[in-house]
């Protein structure tokens, strides 16, 4: 098989990917096109391997050490996303806004889970 | 129904691969797997980032991985094609489906806009980026040929990719222990609760606190035992004629019932 | 055809099933790395094991002892004049790498003395339990408790992955030490004990953003190895050199590894994380972020582009100078506009990534030695910035909106002096480590033509000094307020970080040249 095909497939599946995690607001759905774009590097990898004659083997490790660092990255990354469940009762990630203003009292309380959507933080960033 | 094809594909493929690579040259075979199977992987990625709904997304994103470990198969790579099924759809995915069900699966993606025209800028750079790199890659790869991976998998793929794991890539390996680590660490910070000393009620402490001075070990009476009725608020008789006040719910009284409702009704035989 | 195979063969050997042997790994070499890593492994099983009133010691002086052993080790390998690629060619201990590793091994020092404070606020800057949500009666109760001891094992391992970062030869060991020094940093982001939405989502934006530009990194990685069929540095720049391998495969896969190194670094386009996290962060963990981070990252970019693609140079350059050029100007025209104190600094550190990547683009030895002075100087004078920052603090934590900060000189002309000082040497001010290190880039960059890159550089460094000169003005010339808020005596530990951080800057102002010299012998790269 002609190399240039799975290259040309792991491009589109990476762009793919890119495009995914460009649009996606749910922060689960969006570490899901992070691994998409893993899996497109990952055939990139092994179709190498088949085409070169100087080490061979390289890129299957590698391919193998992405896969292991991925379940690594994404035990941390769910952890996170969980967390900011637990807080917010949403993953969106568009309700996520650290940016200026949302500074916040620590005097007023924060909201209690059942109703997040309607935060003071949320409140002050719009 | 992917399952299936995938096996079936892999079956034959894990003792042609070796055979085919050898060949050099194309096989009819091979790509006949490789036209059906690229567009089942760009469907999936196309359908995961699509989908509303965010378990047809996840389930998406397992057929273009199992798309893919037919991929690695063909290439001489059996061994990664296991893992890829093994480790990434069976864990990995299935972790992610773990959570799409904690957050509650109905938490799908609205399709409102916050950002004007992001969608349409996520297509041009996305979108426009594969394709630029593919037909960059199309264009330059004409003289690239794949050189067979037989030679490296005479001693068995397996033994191959140890070769190289434990000789040149040995740090590595050994610093991803750090890596493992630090998730499993950062997992317990931000999920596990540590209550303080005292909080937590052993077995023995739960014992002790219930023959304690003070508390009746033994069942309580339930209401009307002994009594001429089965109103729970009637309250149960004790063995010397006298009532019991722990065989009322505390909530009666507390209800504010008038003394003649809270009374013993004595209305049944 | 044939004799390339066989050359290219020979240069990286197949490694034969029936022959696997070990290569040699040269411990001592290594020895710094594994100490940091050892230290972090008993820190995590001192975290589940010491008693809850010992913990917090235990740690503290683990990583503080160990960082100092590594330092020993370091100095120890550096007098004996080693440079190897060691482990398989998997690491190379050289010059650059010697010194960047005791950079960011002294840095750690004076960023986990910042990390232990404890007595500015009851239990330090860290919360107790992460789980708990915010404003929920048991995080009102844990308030008072002290903070997560899992924050020492974590920046260890942050530490000893970017020791790993400075000296990986190879692209799957840098890949590697990515991961290990990124995941730590993702986590303590989140960790504050103020304003704990903040830090959250802080942690998120951070972790969301980093997979995303470490899949880029992966993919340039794997279309790299697709054109040389090798991940080492040194096979990396001979397949360049023999110029028979598949330029597009080289250029789309150059362009995505700068990509995920450019995000690391925070420069233009890829530095909107930047402010954000920096923000949120505990401000203790921002000073680590600024000071290391940035040591750990120009290091590998300066290894990956000086070993790996000194050929090719005339190809990447011009991008890449656009690239600073961006980032000294968006970085100085934006922390004009700040209003909060750590955003103005993270806007700074921007701006400042644009100098080092100055020094970077020299191409020469002596644009080697700047940026490895810089970084140094730039890290100290951040890190006694934040000291400075968790100091002033009112009812609800820290105080960085800057319109608190008024009249602040006023109220304690002490540390408003040490933050004049220190906002001087930001500015580059001569007599500061600002000054030195500015000329030294910015000299090396002329060395070599770049004018372009000065002028921008010496403007954007006009243009920069107007916020720091501002909060000066705020500090001493506006009228207190009545909530100006009070300047805690800091503790031990942050005392003894800004003294470390201010007399350094002074010394690197005042007498730079043992350190210059040093700079200036330890540019030698090995493959």
């Amino acid at each position: 098989m002609h190399p240039v095909i799975p290259y040309v497939l792991a491009a589109l599946l990476f762009g793919i990917g890119g495009y995914g995690v460009l649009v996606r607001r749910n922060a689960v759905l969006l570490l899901m096109a992070v691994e998409l774009m893993l899996n497109a590097v990952n055939l990139v990898l092994v179709t190498a391997d088949a085409t070169i004659v100087g080490l061979p083997h390289s890129g299957q490790v590698f391919a193998l050490f992405v896969i292991v660092i991925a379940a690594a990255e994404i035990g941390v990354g769910l952890a996170i996303v969980l967390q900011l469940y637990r807080l917010r009762r949403t993953v969106a990630t568009d309700s996520i806004d650290a940016g200026e203003g949302t500074v916040l009292p620590r005097a007023e309380p924060m909201p209690e889970p059942g109703s997040a959507q309607t935060g003071p933080d949320q409140v002050g960033a719009r | 129904m992917i399952l299936a094809q995938t096996v079936a594909a892999a079956g034959p493929a894990l003792d042609a691969a070796p055979a085919l690579a050898a060949a050099g040259d194309v096989s009819v075979g091979e790509q006949v797997v490789f036209w059906i199977l690229a567009p089942v992987a760009l469907g999936g990625a196309i359908g995961m980032v699509a989908a509303r709904n965010a378990v047809h997304s996840a389930l998406f994103l397992v057929t273009t991985m199992f798309a893919l470990a037919v991929f690695y198969v063909l290439q001489a790579g059996p061994f990664i094609g296991m893992v890829q099924i093994i480790v990434y759809t069976g864990a990995i995915m299935m972790l992610f489906l773990f959570v799409l069900m904690l957050v509650g699966r109905e938490a799908s993606d609205s399709l409102i806009e916050t950002l004007r025209g992001q969608r349409m800028a996520a297509i041009g750079l996305g979108i426009g980026f594969a394709l630029l790199v593919a037909s960059a890659l199309t264009r330059g790869l004409g003289a690239v040929s794949a050189q067979g991976l037989e030679e490296a998998n005479r001693g068995g793929n397996v033994e191959g990719i140890a070769a190289v794991l434990f000789t040149r890539y040995i740090f590595a390996f050994e610093v991803t222990s750090a890596l493992l680590i630090t998730a499993a660490v950062g997992a317990m910070v931000l999920a596990h609760v540590e209550r303080p000393k005292g909080m937590k009620v052993s077995q023995k402490e739960r014992s002790r606190a219930r023959f304690a001075e003070g508390s009746y070990p033994g069942m309580k009476a339930g209401p009307g035992v002994f009594a001429t009725s089965d109103s729970v608020a009637t309250p149960a008789l004790l063995p010397d004629g006298g009532e019991s006040d722990r065989s009322i719910s505390r909530v009666v009284p507390a209800r504010g019932l008038t003394s003649a409702e809270a009374a013993p009704k004595h209305t049944e035989r | 055809m044939a004799a390339e195979v066989l050359a290219r063969s020979l240069a990286e050997p197949a490694v034969l099933a029936a022959d696997v042997k070990l290569p040699d790994i040269d411990y001592l070499a290594i020895a710094p790395m594994l100490v940091l890593f050892g230290a972090a492994c008993v820190g995590v099983l001192a975290a589940a094991f010491v008693p809850q009133r010992l913990r917090y010691r235990v740690q503290v002086s683990l990583v503080i002892g160990a960082l100092l052993v590594a330092l020993g080790l370091i100095v120890t390998v550096a007098r004996a004049g080693r440079a190897v690629a060691t482990a398989g060619g998997a690491i190379a201990i050289d010059g650059p790498a010697l010194f960047l590793q005791g950079s960011v091994a002294v840095l750690g020092v004076v960023a986990v003395l910042l990390i232990a404070e404890r007595s500015l606020e009851r239990g330090g800057a860290f919360v107790s339990r992460a789980s708990l949500t915010p404003g929920s009666a048991a995080d009102r109760d844990q308030a008072e408790q002290p903070g997560a001891t899992e924050v020492y094992p974590l920046v260890s391992f942050a530490l000893a992955g970017m020791m790993l970062f400075v000296s990986a030869n190879d692209l799957l060991t840098l890949f590697v030490a990515l991961e290990v020094f990124s995941l730590p940093l993702y986590l303590l982001c989140g960790l504050a004990r103020r304003r704990r939405l903040l830090s959250q989502e802080s942690a998120v934006k951070y972790f969301l953003l980093g997979a995303f530009s470490s899949a880029f990194f992966l993919y340039g990685v794997a279309l790299l190895y697709g054109f040389a069929g090798a991940t080492g540095l040194g096979a990396l720049r001979k397949a360049v050199q023999a110029g028979d391998g598949n330029t597009t495969l080289l250029f789309l896969g150059l362009a995505m590894l700068a990509v995920g190194l450019l995000f690391k670094v925070a420069a233009v386009p890829f530095h909107v994380w930047t402010p954000d996290v920096y923000q949120g962060a505990p401000t203790p963990i921002t000073a680590l972020m600024a000071a290391c981070t940035k040591v750990a990252a120009f290091g590998a970019l300066l290894r990956v582009f000086t070993v790996a693609f000194p050929v090719g140079a005339v190809d990447w350059r011009p991008v890449l100078v656009a690239i600073a050029i961006a980032t000294m100007l968006v970085g100085a025209v934006l922390a004009v506009t700040q209003t909060d104190i750590k955003r103005l600094l993270a806007y700074s550190s921007i701006a400042n990534a644009g100098y080092v990547l100055t020094g970077v683009l020299a191409l020469s030895a002596a644009g080697v030695a700047g940026s490895l002075f810089y970084l140094v100087a730039y890290g100290f004078v951040v890190l006694a910035a934040f000291g400075v920052v968790t100091l002033v603090r009112d009812a609800d934590g820290e105080a960085t909106h800057l319109s608190r900060w008024a009249g602040l000189g006023r109220r304690s002309p002490l540390v408003a002096g040490v933050f004049t000082f220190l906002m001087m040497a930001f500015a580059g001010i001569p007599l500061t480590s600002g000054f030195t290190s500015k000329f030294a880039v910015f000299s090396a960059a002329l060395g070599s033509g770049q004018v372009t890159l000065v002028v921008v550089g010496v403007l954007s460094s006009a243009v920069l000094a107007f916020p720091y000169l501002r909060v000066v003005v705020l500090m001493y010339l506006s009228e207190p307020a009545e909530d100006t808020p009070t300047v805690s005596l800091p503790g031990t530990l942050t005392a003894a970080a800004l003294a470390i951080g201010v007399l350094a800057t002074a010394l690197l102002g005042v007498a730079p040249a043992p350190v210059l010299d040093l700079a200036a012998k330890a540019v030698q790269f090995v493959s």
